[in-house]
């Protein structure tokens, strides 16, 4: 029997886990694929928004904020990476600068602590591949961006530290409420039992909900969005996040400087039937470069080294959903979390456990809110390159060469308490894969290093999922 | 009737041949010799790879020393997936010998010798 | 560590380099990421190299065997299990080297040669729509798992792309008991030889779809399905040409792109044509001292012009070294003139004029008879006919010190005869 059973493990469950596991409560969060965070956390542009854009008094607006201020806090207890870009809202004449007063006026009422304006030719020198016909922007300093994924796997570190569970493979395919507790039926056959329930699902938030409530206040509506990823060489061309005028459909299509040096490009957005549709289309990728033409006519997409989609969980309520069930106290609602969700994810935590469920247990003397990740061996300065090379001779092996990943980062990544034991589940955590070459001569490393690692045959290591091993049968063998 | 592409120059004619071994479309003698030899007996070299015991280097290289039957093929690739070389190989060492009466050896293309690989 | 002639990359470019640079007075090094050497002859079990080298048909493994063995009696040391992570010039090149064995190392060449091949393009290079589920990669990561480690990727193959390296797996995926359904290509002609295309596809009867490419890839976690499409002169799909292919493997084969990222650090100047460095008759860069060759200078299709590639970079690479006195460069563009994609060399440097200088380049489109110029002052000083002619087939033409009228830039073009 646990105290918290949160059904999701992106962004959202993952810093709620940290959260709760800051109280004497037994957490356990869990996740229907094979690894943290897999869908919408690890398909966003990686921005922490400054909050210009929200509706002013919507939970959105406050939880952007406030979410964006935490995340210094959250860089040095969890060592996140965090770049602070700022950002760049750009408008190409009268009736658009207008447009940006509105945002401006925006920004000072959602609390944004620091907003104002540029004239293109000042934006142009600090952006010079801005496009020319940009005649004024508005600033935004306090936007930054920082890598979804590895925050959400730090966070689950962290929890776990502090007592929390994760479980992977974990998915619920009904819920039963019996006296005072829930029992969640999984896929498996094996069943959790817990006396409360966060539903944290994402884009299935609105399936679980119906696992108990016939009808859920909130109807999921999946958004797609298609992005392009430049390869590292084009670290420096772009310093901040440019967004163009946002729409009704959301910000519009944007340039982003990532954490790793690499940029990203999108995203699009336009309902699909199919949630799990994750596909990109020709036509999305034209439409964000035809988009994009107003921001910079100067993009090299000679680099594109890849393209991505995911789903956002927009929702028929007009705000984030973050509510006690109406039917059964004890299960909660963390649902339609789309744009700012990944800004507001440490906010929405906090809003959740101290607004809605109203903790009233006080916290833990003995919690430790700091979480050291080996930190991957090309970061470090060649002193400590020296020292770890010493320990740890496998940091000769350069394994992946176009991130500079070596054998040791890998074995790291799959050994540690939130490791994992994928070809991609590696990409996530080491890099290895990630770069211009896409694994094309790594991978088979990677595969030989994780089978010898735990202990499994070559055609058992899987992809990402259980049972997608990338090899199949050993030939030659009946 | 079979029609096929002739691979004997970069001309790559388009050749006929019926059942009475009489070929078309050939632009120069080499090119009827092809025809007919692939009508009747056609041949391949078969490069494929054999198991070893070798953790290092699993599998090892090997090829027909000449043409074989084309029809030969698979049952030679077959043969080969239970030969499991387990000592030390030089470049040309004959792997199986005559293999099914053809007269061709099957020999390695690879020198498998433990003690020179670098061990990581 | 002090070193004359560093020859970054042990396949067959480096090997022939090395041969041709070896020299009592040189402390020459091969440094070789693999735990042998060879490089992507290694995997490459097929025949059909060193027919030009050897007057023989040999398989991949042979034909590096016989630079390996050579390599024995000579005076060239080996790394094994290295890589080159860093490279600065001041004067000499410095550079830094990662294995498990010896850590991190620092040596300072005074030459340095690139010889680090290629890599394989991507499908995000080329952005094909769809999910992303396991079971697409490229052909040569698939040949690499078959023949060195003996696993097959699956068991419903299709490939995109016709070149030899797609039409090799074709056939290598079915002898090992795979199910190739199909080689999409999108131009309306294959690059592979027409040998491979007959002993690859149509002994095992698989389609060749010319004209065609992948426009969709379905599967959640592992590939199920995917689309191709016929598409019109502007390689754009054409709607209703859809052909669906159930399989779990979409292997690629979609070109080669020099491995050369590491060299950026020296501002070494490069073409957008090869995407790899500009060089001279004497395969030297703007970066005194750094020659390249091989695939990591162009892509070649036969592997015997990458050791003659190879040889050349080796000489040359010497004779920087041990020349006391280095005669001033009087460099002058090879212009690319019509139906000629890339010249290599670029350049050609005008007062060292000794050696005849071979050009090596590739044409757009296919012809059945073309006439070959070099033009110099509005000039021909050199033509050449030649049938039969191909992108997917190097061409050369040799300039002899005598041909040129003059020291200025010279161009190269082809004109269609039929």
């Amino acid at each position: 029997m646990k105290d918290y059973v949160i059904i999701g493990s992106g962004i959202i469950g993952s810093l709620i886990a940290r959260e709760l596991s800051k109280y004497p409560v037994s957490v356990l969060v869990i996740d229907k694929e094979n690894d943290i965070a897999s869908h919408q956390t690890t398909a966003n542009s990686a921005i922490i928004h400054s909050g210009y854009d929200p509706k002013p008094g919507t939970l959105k607006a406050k939880l952007c904020v406030e979410g964006n201020a935490l995340y210094d806090q959250l860089e040095k207890e969890l060592s996140i990476p965090l770049l602070r870009t700022g950002a760049f809202v750009v408008a190409h004449n009268v009736e658009e600068e207008n447009m940006l007063t509105h945002l401006y006026e925006r920004s000072l009422m959602n609390g944004v602590p620091e907003v104002y304006y540029l004239s293109g030719d000042e934006a142009r020198q600090s952006e010079p591949l801005l496009s020319e016909s940009i005649t004024k922007v508005l600033s935004l300093p306090t936007t930054k961006v920082t890598f979804p994924w590895e925050v959400a796997i730090h966070a689950v570190a962290n929890a776990i530290k502090n007592g929390a569970e994760f479980r992977r493979n974990a998915h619920v395919v009904s819920i039963d409420r019996k006296d005072d507790h829930f029992i969640l039926n999984l896929k498996d056959g094996t069943t959790i039992q817990s006396k409360n329930v966060i539903n944290a699902s994402g884009v299935m938030s609105d399936i679980i909900a119906k696992m108990i409530e016939d009808t859920p206040e909130f109807e999921i509506k999946p958004r797609k969005g298609e992005y392009f990823v430049l390869d590292r060489k084009a670290v420096g061309l772009f310093k901040h996040v440019i967004y163009p005028l946002p729409t009704a459909s959301g910000k519009g299509v944007l340039i982003v400087p990532q954490t790793h040096g690499n940029i990203l490009l999108g995203p699009t957005s336009y309902e699909i039937s199919n949630r799990e549709d994750e596909s990109t289309t020709r036509d999305g990728m034209k439409y964000i470069k035809d988009q994009l033409k107003s921001l910079s006519t100067k993009i090299p997409y000679d680099l594109i080294i890849r393209n991505f989609a995911g789903v956002r969980a927009t929702s028929t309520y007009d705000d984030f959903y973050i509510q006690e069930s109406k039917i059964y106290p004890g299960f909660y609602h963390v649902a339609g979390i789309d744009s700012p969700g990944l800004t507001a994810a440490p906010a929405i935590a906090k809003y959740l456990v101290q607004n809605i469920i109203k903790m009233a247990l006080p916290k833990k003397t003995n919690f430790d809110p700091i979480h050291q990740p080996k930190p991957l061996f090309h970061s470090l300065s060649d002193e400590d390159k020296k020292k770890e090379i010493e320990k740890f001779p496998k940091h000769g092996h350069l394994v992946c060469k176009c991130e500079k990943v070596t054998e040791q980062d890998i074995i790291d990544a799959i050994h540690q308490p939130t490791g994992n034991d994928t070809i991609k589940g590696i990409k996530k955590r080491a890099r290895a894969g990630a770069g211009l070459c896409q694994g094309g001569y790594c991978e088979s490393e990677v595969l030989k290093i994780i089978a010898r690692e735990t202990h499994k045959q070559p055609n058992e290591v899987n992809y990402y999922a259980l049972n997608t091993p990338i090899l199949t049968k050993e030939t030659k063998t009946k | 009737m079979k029609e096929l592409t002739c691979i004997v120059c970069p001309v790559s004619c388009h050749l006929t041949v019926d059942d009475s071994l009489k070929v078309v479309g050939n632009r120069c003698p080499r090119g009827e010799k092809y025809a007919i030899v692939e009508m009747t007996s056609p041949k391949r070299m078969i490069t494929t790879t054999v198991k070893t015991t070798s953790t290092d280097c699993p599998r090892l290289s090997v090829k027909t020393k000449d043409p074989v039957p084309k029809e030969l093929v698979f049952k030679i690739l077959e043969y080969l997936s239970d030969v499991i070389i387990q000592k030390d190989v030089n470049i040309g060492d004959v792997i199986v010998s005559d293999i099914f009466s053809t007269g061709v050896d099957i020999v390695a293309t690879k020198a498998m010798i433990q003690h020179d690989e670098v061990k990581r | 560590m002090n070193i004359d002639l560093t020859i970054i990359g042990g396949g067959a470019a480096g090997l022939a380099a090395a041969l041709a640079a070896s020299d009592q007075k040189l402390k020459i090094l091969i440094i070789e990421r693999e735990p042998r050497l060879g490089g992507i002859l290694n995997q490459c079990i097929h025949n059909g190299f060193g027919l030009h080298m050897f007057q023989e048909e040999l398989t991949g493994p042979e034909y590096a065997h016989r630079f390996i063995e050579s390599l024995q009696e000579k005076h060239i040391d080996i790394l094994l299990g290295t890589t080159v992570i860093d490279i600065q010039k001041k004067d000499d090149f410095h550079i830094t080297l990662t294995s498990e064995k010896d850590g991190y190392q620092h040596l300072i060449s005074k030459a340095v040669i690139i010889a680090s091949g290629c890599y394989e393009r991507t499908r995000g290079a080329v952005q094909i729509p769809g999910e992303r589920p396991k079971g697409i990669m490229p052909a040569g990561s698939a040949q690499r798992y078959l023949n060195m480690e003996g696993y097959l990727v699956g068991k419903r193959v299709f490939i995109l792309g016709s070149g030899d390296i797609g039409l090799i797996m074709a056939r290598r995926m079915t002898l090992e008991g795979a199910e190739v359904l199909g080689v999409a290509e999108l131009m309306p002609y294959s690059n592979g030889l027409t040998r491979n295309i007959v002993q690859c596809l149509n002994d095992f009867d698989i389609p060749l779809y010319l004209s065609h490419t992948v426009t969709n890839i379905k599967g959640k976690d592992v590939l199920e399905q995917i689309t191709i499409q016929q598409v019109d002169d502007r390689f754009e799909p054409i709607p209703g040409t859809e052909k669906v292919f159930e399989v779990d493997t979409l292997l690629l084969s979609i070109g080669l792109i020099p491995d050369v990222g590491l060299f950026d650090s020296l501002q070494m100047q490069k073409s957008p044509m090869t995407k790899s460095a500009i060089v001279d008759q004497s395969l030297m860069t703007n970066v005194k001292g750094l020659f390249v060759c091989g695939n990591a200078l162009h892509v070649h299709d036969l592997v015997d012009w990458v050791s003659k590639e190879g040889e050349k970079a080796g000489k040359y690479a010497k004779a920087y070294i041990l020349e006391e006195e280095q005669r001033l460069k009087d460099l002058k563009s090879v212009i690319v003139g019509p139906n000629i994609r890339y010249v290599v060399p670029h350049m050609i440097d005008f007062n060292h004029l000794d050696e005849p200088i071979q050009c090596s380049f590739r044409v757009t489109k296919k012809m059945a008879l073309g006439l070959f110029k070099v033009i110099q002052n509005g000039k021909v000083i050199i033509q050449k006919k030649a049938k039969y002619i191909a992108p997917a087939e190097m061409e050369n033409i040799v300039i002899k010190k005598e041909d040129f009228i003059s020291n200025d830039p010279i161009e190269i073009s082809l004109e269609e005869l039929a």
